[in-house]
């Protein structure tokens, strides 16, 4: 259920109407049925309406009540509070002033997601711990601390189905009873924060809008498995969520929300920030403590796992920036209620940062479960300027792009990673008919081949390889049989590759072949890129029909290789010309061709 | 304790924390491998002895996973031997005129004049674009002997991917190295040279 | 500041509780400049200042504060616009001219800009 508050208006007019009476009976009703703890009622100031007092207003739908009795108040809560329909009489409509302005429940983009990790987001002041304090912050440490003991509160999180958020959908439950069952002392905890997938930025804003949510997640992990120091591996490219999070944990302190005995505990515990250097492999575990430590960045093999053996070789949990802003919610509201949201096998919600070419590109937080289709067009608005919908990759750049025909995937770690893509961290990038599938492919290997330390062969020859032939191909020297070399190398680096960056990489190689052989084929074969795209496959020419010699595309050519006389067709003279694309991009009569 | 491992159908005891590598070996087992010696840390990083394992079907480096009791490992099973050829494949692309790395994938099978080359390897190993030469295939002993025989630390990995390289700091005659040719000793390409100082 | 214990982490929370919704003293609105790093990249500096700007001496009993991204990037900078027991405003693709016109009509007189207005109420918790 929503988290609902019912505004009763207190201001001299309403008051003298009986909305204190109202007040009372809405605190009567609920608590008659149980919503007491679900249902917020609060005495607001005037509304300015006195003649229609008492005035009530429902958030976060924003829905006005007018001239409500106390009569009326069961019926109230049980159509609307319950029911979610406001008994119509009560609704103020008429004589309403001004042009009719949607609520947020009615615009697409918010309509279909649902905040847990952002339910702070837009509304908090993310550097005044109070107004955190006033969304029931800390109130989650403060029952574990109080009230739970550290098995219980890893049966909580168990129970709650929460998985990783940081891409390989571990179950967080477990991971932490495996850190709290490992010998060893002291323990750690750690919270990944180096989001290095090119389009992503769902931990970045995290940490910049509820860095204390990170905070408080972090500490009810370091109870649970015994912990009392840990580390915020974050980004050195996110100069404000930085600073936010140095700025948080600083007042945390202050207010004994971190450091010795915690709100009167004998709970201790504080947190480290350590700066990234721009290295993508340190996303994964092992690299991550590796440079932690101040060693490079390298993975290792596992077994032992990180809760066996993590930062100087003590048992460490690692978990990812939007998984910690979880864990306040599960305690605070129980294992149940996160459970019941989601899908079978994945629960809760997933932020994903929606980008490329899609009309609302932003920030979104969905139930699992939700169909690529619904976050693409319903939340998304679909592709701009009236073009086609090509593919969509979730999962950063070791995702796969999946096609038109698998657009009702529900999102859920299974159901991704069995139409060849992943869940992922949470990036969400759309194209559109005019994105060449080969250069999409060839792009996201070049990164994970930049990226790659080098210290296993396959990823560190293996991508170059691969690389190299998607290379040949968007350029038109591939060859006959080049797919089949590509994806046979594709199967031997992920089966071979030491971490999950090698693991992964070729997934774009391996969907695009799969969804989008076509596009391989016509630049191969043909030495066509049938998207236009490919700069050594395509040609620009000019439509002697359609064009008017505006001299247009003639003085924006950097290049000057565009001739012709005024009012008369216009040549691009194909042997000097540089495939920029500024004529096509100039023409208002589409008269110049790619071909 | 004593775990039980099968390697190929044959069950052997094993204390715990021993390697599928030190196993293999124990009953006769060939796998090849590069980056590995049992003077030195446990590295991971060549990939060279990748095995089967049975139970999950995914491929593991013999030289670091460590035997669980039931463990069962297939040494020559298709997807394994398919690996080691592409990984040979890859490091001969890379060092092609190591004589060592040629005669490691001769003994896999790997012929680049043969006419039944599968697509991959004739691709790696006859159509790859040129590259710098090396002779260096990134295995990391030398660095490991310095730091671990000597502790002299002399030498190390410097940048990331294909750029990668084993280096002393700052590229200067590094004011560490005592000259004990531990190095050139472990490597298994013959890609260190020692020379007189003046 | 004296550190916290469970008793006064809940005394600052009932005093805080929906400082999001006003209450009665404490002043006649609330905005809040979304301010994440994509609200920066847009131009939120910039609309901040123009509120400070032209609020000036009208800013005693309004609360300027800022807060992270709302979600929609795409329509960066956004602020949100409340008065005292009204339901937010959410407005989008801001500029200081759009600014000035928001204080003049909303703030002050109580009307609206729905020229400029996304939608009106809070984002659905879960």
């Amino acid at each position: 259920m929503d988290q609902m508050s019912l505004l009763v208006c207190g201001g001299t007019g309403c008051t003298s109407n009986g909305s204190l009476e109202i007040r009372t009976a809405l605190e009567q009703e609920l608590a008659r049925r149980g919503l007491a703890q679900d249902v917020k009622v609060v005495t607001t100031g005037c509304n300015g309406m006195c003649g229609r007092g008492p005035i009530l207003v429902a958030q976060p739908e924003g829905v006005f009540f007018h001239s409500v009795a106390p009569e009326d108040v069961p019926e109230l809560v049980e159509a609307y509070v319950i029911g979610g329909k406001p008994p119509a009489r009560l609704l103020y409509t008429e004589e309403q002033r001004g042009p009719v302005i949607p609520k947020m429940s009615e615009v697409p983009f918010y309509a279909k997601q649902q905040l847990i990790a952002l339910s702070n987001r837009g509304i908090i002041d993310p550097e005044n711990l109070e107004e955190y304090i006033g969304r029931d912050g800390y109130q989650a440490l403060s029952r574990v601390l109080t009230t739970m003991t550290e098995e219980e509160v890893i049966d909580e999180v168990t129970r709650s189905g929460l998985r990783g958020r940081g891409g390989a959908g571990f179950p967080t439950g477990r991971k932490w009873a495996f850190a709290r069952a490992a010998v060893g002392n002291p323990k750690y905890v750690i919270c990944n924060a180096d989001e290095g997938d090119p389009g992503a930025f769902m931990d970045r804003s995290i940490v910049e809008s509820d860095p204390h949510a990170v905070i408080e997640g972090m500490a009810i992990g370091g109870y649970a498995i015994g912990a009392s120091e840990a580390f915020v591996y974050i980004r050195g490219e996110y100069p404000l969520a930085l600073a936010r999070l140095n700025l948080a944990i600083e007042q945390a302190r202050t207010y004994g929300l971190l450091g010795e005995n915690i709100l009167g505990t004998d709970f201790s515990f504080d947190i480290k920030v350590s700066v990234g250097a721009g290295a993508f492999v340190c996303g994964e575990e092992t690299s991550l403590i590796a440079s932690l430590e101040g060693r490079m960045p390298e993975p290792r093999v596992k077994p032992p796992f990180p809760a066996q053996s993590g930062y100087m070789g003590k048992p460490t949990n690692i978990n990812n920036v939007e998984t910690w802003a979880n864990i306040r919610h599960i305690i605070l509201r129980g294992a149940e209620w996160f459970s019941s949201i989601g899908s079978e096998t994945s629960k809760g919600t997933k932020v994903f940062s929606l980008v490329g070419k899609v009309n609302n590109t932003g920030l979104v937080e969905v139930p699992m479960g939700i169909t690529l289709r619904e976050i693409v067009f319903d939340i998304g608005g679909g592709i701009p300027d009236g073009k086609k919908f090509k593919a969509v990759q979730s999962g950063g750049p070791s995702g796969g792009c999946l096609p038109e025909s698998k657009l009702d995937t529900p999102v859920d770690y299974e159901s991704l990673t069995k139409a060849g893509s992943i869940m992922g961290s949470g990036g969400l990038i759309v194209m559109d008919e005019t994105t060449c599938m080969v250069e999409v492919a060839r792009y996201f290997v070049a990164f994970t081949q930049e990226e790659s330390c080098g210290k296993c062969t396959p990823c560190r020859e293996g991508t170059k390889h691969m690389l190299d032939i998607l290379t040949a191909i968007t350029e038109g020297r591939g060859e006959e049989g080049d797919i089949e070399i590509l994806k046979t190398m594709a199967r031997n680096i992920k089966a071979t590759s030491l971490c999950g960056l090698g693991q992964t990489a070729p997934n774009p190689v391996l969907t695009t072949i799969r969804y989008f052989r076509d596009e391989y084929e016509a630049h191969i074969r043909e030495k066509r890129c049938p998207s236009g795209v490919c700069k050594p496959l395509i040609s620009y020419t000019i439509d002697k029909e359609a064009c008017t010699g505006c001299r247009a595309c003639a003085i924006s050519c950097p290049v000057t290789c565009i001739t012709g006389e005024r009012k008369l067709p216009h040549v691009i003279d194909q042997t000097q010309c540089i495939k920029c694309g500024m004529c096509f991009d100039v023409c208002n009569f589409n008269a110049v061709r790619v071909e | 304790m004593m775990v039980t491992v099968t390697i190929n159908d044959t069950a052997i005891e094993v204390e715990e924390n021993t390697s599928v590598l030190t196993a293999a070996t124990q009953l006769g087992v060939k796998i090849p491998t590069l980056c590995y010696n049992e003077h030195l840390s446990v590295h991971g990083g060549c990939r060279m002895c990748m095995v089967e394992d049975t139970g999950t079907g995914r491929l593991v480096p013999a030289c670091s996973t460590i035997v669980t009791d039931g463990l069962v490992v297939d040494t020559e099973s298709k997807n394994a031997v398919e690996a080691r050829r592409f990984i040979a494949a890859l490091l001969l692309s890379r060092a092609s005129d190591s004589p060592e790395i040629q005669e490691l994938a001769s003994e896999l099978g790997l012929d680049p004049n043969s006419p039944d080359l599968d697509p991959v390897s004739n691709y790696l190993l006859n159509r790859r674009p040129e590259r710098e030469y090396t002779k260096c295939i990134l295995c990391s002993l030398c660095v490991r002997a310095c730091a671990e025989i000597p502790e002299r630390h002399a030498i190390s990995v410097s940048g990331r991917g294909m750029a990668r390289k084993v280096v002393t700091p700052f590229l200067k005659i590094s004011e560490m190295c005592i000259g004990c040719g531990s190095c050139a000793y472990v490597c298994p390409t013959d890609a260190i040279l020692i020379e007189e100082a003046d | 500041m004296s550190k916290l214990t469970p008793d006064t982490l809940n005394e600052i929370r009932d005093r805080m509780q929906h400082g999001v919704i006003l209450r009665e003293g404490e002043g006649r609105a609330k905005i809040v400049v979304h301010m994440g790093t994509c609200g920066i990249a847009s131009g939120a500096r910039e609309i901040l200042t123009a509120f400070t700007d032209t609020l000036g001496p009208l800013g005693d009993d309004i609360i300027l504060t800022t807060s992270g991204c709302a979600g929609l990037c795409k329509h960066e900078p956004m602020a949100t616009v409340q008065l005292a027991g009204q339901t937010p405003v959410k407005y989008i693709d801001l500029t200081p001219a759009k600014v000035r016109k928001i204080i003049e009509e909303h703030v002050t007189n109580g009307s609206m800009v729905a020229a400029y207005a996304l939608a009106v109420g809070s984002e659905r918790l879960s």
